[in-house]
């Protein structure tokens, strides 16, 4: 094809993806007045960055900020610390039932969140655990899909390392912490960012498990904002921006861990 | 604690000691939850605990509702698989040009990715609002004619919204599988005169198999437990048009407050998902190609 065609096609399908993100700041930053008016605002005449300031009047906003905060950073963390240790389990160690655990592991990705979801209600119920950060936090504490990534960028580090570690006399603890770990490092990056922005993002659990505004996160807290005040578009759109800048800014120094993480995910 | 006198007994014990929080973890939040909702599923009543068998599921399978849900499901995830494939690939072709500029075109076509399926749905029902979307407004100012989408056709509107999210990570993953296929084979095609669409059909498309695959298997996979979608854009309406499944559950369990019902209509689609994915699994290693 053609240079001057693909470069139009590209553009074209950019501004697809970025004016509508364009139009969400140019809206969070109009008056309620602009949000309505018959010829639509596109850029506001006097940006009203007054407007997330009233978002935090309206709705406990610090408390979602605070709240999407404390439950994306518990998980992240967790998986960080679980993940490469029993990929390095599945990865060096012989022991009895390794297949069959194994096997058990990657069978728990054939179950979508959805088939969880009642039981996990109930069973938060029932601990009192309903509204709390950690019946937010421990359903999604590891998961096999980050367990298998550390196991196949575990697997190739030479297994001398941990023999030669093993004569000199070091634990086994002392092993994975630093012979394993400090090589596992790219595939740590990953994992963590990936984590942080899926649970940053997450919906379905936050809007099951909390009861109370306070306890929101912030897609959920921003959602049920926009079904109580579905005129305010532009307060629901600074909370958009508020929910997405952190997920962006992330990204743009990022990018190429992002892209070699989905890239990773796709090879078999 | 006995001592194992033997090394690799050892070696099973830090193993096994290594793995006790993933094995707790797992027990807990995986395999009892799906004990749970197996045997909820035969139960009925508000506190799901009188047994009711098959019931659920013989209702379910009978349920206009339900059944309903399921086609709207299946419909919205056909549309998806397709949408990521032809845009994915259409994409990935692009850039996988020498182009200028590739970096950015990348990132950019990545953003929404990122994004909450909260922000999506929002943004996306503030523009196409028939009445007070920015859309019309804008076309209407114009002199243009004015688009009602969503309700004239709200379940591909739906779909188009969460394609405009996913493509590209669809879009990345078509990239990888283009740069894995070897530059020798395109000119060799090239010099026994083969031209561009020719070299498509015949050598980029079937060594794209297994991304092909891998790309409709997770479509199929997201697209049928959307849930963000109908519940914000729609609100499963008008009338019951985008009632997606995950939705149609939802609303099941949290606001007729019916686990028992609730929980056989999820495993009923756990049983799709699953039987989804090994066919298509089935079929694409049926239809490897090597050359």
């Amino acid at each position: 094809m053609r240079k001057p065609l693909l470069y139009t096609l590209l553009a074209l399908a950019c501004l697809m993806t970025v004016v509508p993100l364009l139009y969400m700041v140019s809206l969070s930053l109009q008056t309620e007045a602009e949000t309505l008016s018959a010829n639509a605002v596109l850029v506001p005449d006097s940006p009203q960055w007054g407007n997330y300031a009233e978002l935090f009047v309206r709705a406990p906003f610090g408390n979602f900020i605070v709240n999407s905060l404390v439950v994306a950073g518990a998980i992240t963390l967790a998986h960080l610390l679980f993940d490469p240790l029993v990929g390095y389990v599945f990865a060096k160690f012989r022991f009895p039932l390794r297949n069959t655990l194994f096997v058990a592991l990657l069978a728990t990705l054939m179950v979508p969140f959805f088939v969880r979801m009642i039981p996990l209600y109930v069973l938060m119920a029932t601990m009192g655990w309903l509204d709390t950060y950690q019946g937010l936090i421990t359903p999604f504490l590891m998961d096999a899909f980050g367990i298998f990534l550390m196991r196949q960028f575990i697997q190739p580090i030479p297994d001398d390392l941990i023999s030669a570690a093993r004569i000199d006399g070091a634990s086994e603890l002392r092993i994975y912490r630093s012979v394993i770990l400090p090589q596992t490092r790219p595939a740590l990056a990953v994992l963590g960012l990936f984590t942080f922005v899926f649970q940053w993002n997450e919906f379905l659990w936050p809007l099951v498990a909390t009861t109370t505004p306070e306890m929101r996160t912030i897609p959920v807290g921003l959602t049920l904002f926009n079904q109580e005040y579905f005129t305010l578009w532009h307060l629901t759109a600074a909370g958009s921006v508020i929910l997405f800048v952190p997920t962006a800014i992330l990204f743009v120094f990022t990018q190429r861990y992002f892209v070699r993480g989905i890239a990773l995910t796709g090879i078999k | 604690m006995l001592r194992p006198r033997t090394l690799s007994g050892r070696y099973a014990r830090t193993a096994y000691l290594f793995l006790i929080p993933a094995i707790l973890f797992f027990a807990a939040f995986f395999y009892l939850p799906i004990g749970n909702v197996m045997t909820t599923s035969l139960r009925t009543g508000p506190q799901a605990d009188q047994w009711a068998g098959l019931g659920n599921y013989t209702q379910a399978l009978a349920d206009p509702a339900v059944r309903h849900s399921f086609l709207v499901t299946a419909v919205f995830s056909v549309i998806v698989v397709l949408g990521s494939i032809v845009l994915g690939l259409a994409l990935a072709l692009a850039l996988d040009q020498p182009l200028r500029g590739r970096v950015v075109f990348r990132v950019l076509l990545l953003v929404p990715y990122l994004t909450s399926v909260a922000i999506v749905g929002l943004l996306w029902r503030n523009i196409l609002d028939p009445e007070l979307g920015v859309l019309n407004r804008v076309l209407s100012a114009s002199g243009l004619p004015e688009q009602t989408w969503l309700n004239t056709s709200p379940l591909l509107t739906i779909a188009a919204v969460t394609l405009w999210q996913s493509v590209g990570y669809t879009m990345v993953l078509f990239l990888a599988g283009l740069q894995g296929i070897p530059e020798t084979y395109h000119e060799a095609a090239k010099i026994d005169g083969a031209d561009a669409w020719r070299r498509f059909w015949r050598i980029t498309l079937p060594l794209l198999a297994p991304t092909t695959l891998f790309v409709s298997v997770m479509a199929v996979i997201s697209g049928l437990q959307a849930f963000g979608q109908a519940y914000i854009i729609t609100n499963g309406g008008p009338g019951d048009a985008t009632d997606l499944s995950v939705f149609h559950i939802f609303n099941v369990a949290f606001r007729a407050r019916d686990f028992g019902y609730s929980s056989a209509q999820s495993v009923l689609l756990l049983v799709v998902i699953v039987a989804f994915t090994l066919v298509q699994l089935r079929a694409g290693r049926r239809g490897e190609v090597t050359y």
